[in-house]
């Protein structure tokens, strides 16, 4: 599997390290406990496209959000996250 | 109190051994370690890319890179290394940490890089043959000219990769950490074995 960084270019998996969904967000402060459980350890087991957070450690070491299909592997999308650089792609 | 004596050295000063190395004849590749240089990380702060770049272009004449590429100045070489980050490579104590802090001050950290990576010089006729062994991104000239530079990794190590100016042939440059410098320095010979290597360190930057 190859994923294409959005600022080096195509690159072998061996460069990037996996995190996980990239949809849970943190729950407000007074959310609960329910909230804050479900956040750190609740994940849907997707099979079909997915988001998912990957981080280019391996090259720029920038985090990335991939859009990809975990029963083919296919990728439909790749964007930096928010952050250094981030604001520049695309424009 | 203990006297303290800090002996500087190469972290390639045990591995390297200057010299031919592997197959005898023509020497296929040509690895140099070079020593000395002054090495900064310019990374913009959030939001003052733009004040950076400025900046940079106000001090080194050029603008620096926003793409995987390596500019040269006149007494310096600017590398990308990341988004909104370059390194500043030079010699002779131009362009130290001291001296660039006042041009990026507001819009860039700085972090001194000079003695936290070793710096080989890899040439010959078969430099690319060596360094397609250890590197998956392809360096043939047509998409990896020069200037083309790279944040990557190889043997599992991560480095800066760039083509400088060619000198006679394709000259790749490579920026690596100084504990992993060893490491890759034995890699890249075993690799290079087989077209035969020629061995040497230079005082300074050519």
């Amino acid at each position: 599997m190859r994923i294409v960084c959005p600022f080096c270019g195509e690159r072998e998996l061996g460069e990037y390290t996996y995190l996980g969904d990239a949809k849970p967000q943190r729950p407000a402060a007074d959310a609960g406990e329910d909230a804050v459980y479900d956040y750190v350890y609740l994940r849907d087991n997707i099979a079909g496209v997915m988001s998912e957070h990957w981080y280019h450690g391996g090259g720029c070491r920038a985090w990335l959000k991939v859009t990809r299909n975990t029963l083919t592997h296919e990728i439909s999308a790749v964007e930096p996250t928010a952050g250094a650089g981030a604001a520049k792609v695309g424009v | 109190m203990a006297e303290f004596s800090w002996d500087v050295r190469s972290p390639l000063d045990r591995a390297l051994v200057v010299g031919p190395y592997g197959s005898t004849g023509d020497a296929g590749v040509s690895l140099t370690e070079i020593r000395n240089f002054d090495l900064i990380q310019v990374m913009a702060r959030r939001g003052k890319a733009a004040e950076t770049a400025k900046a940079a272009k106000a001090r080194f004449g050029v603008a620096a890179p926003e793409t995987p590429k390596a500019v040269g100045t006149t007494d310096a070489t600017l590398i990308w290394s990341g988004p909104d980050q370059f390194l500043v490579l030079s010699k002779g104590g131009k362009h130290t940490i001291e001296a660039l802090a006042p041009v990026f001050a507001g819009s860039a950290s700085l972090s001194d890089q000079s003695h936290a990576r070793a710096l080989i010089s890899i040439s010959g006729a078969k430099a690319r043959m060596a360094l397609a062994k250890l590197s998956s991104i392809d360096l043939h000239p047509d998409v990896f000219p020069v200037g083309a530079a790279a944040a990557t990794s190889m043997d599992h190590t991560s480095v800066t990769l760039w083509r400088g100016r060619d000198r006679a042939e394709a000259v790749f440059s490579l920026l690596v950490f100084a504990t992993f410098a060893e490491s890759l320095w034995n890699t890249t010979l075993d690799a290079a074995a087989e077209y035969g290597v020629a061995i040497a360190h230079a005082a300074d930057l050519g």
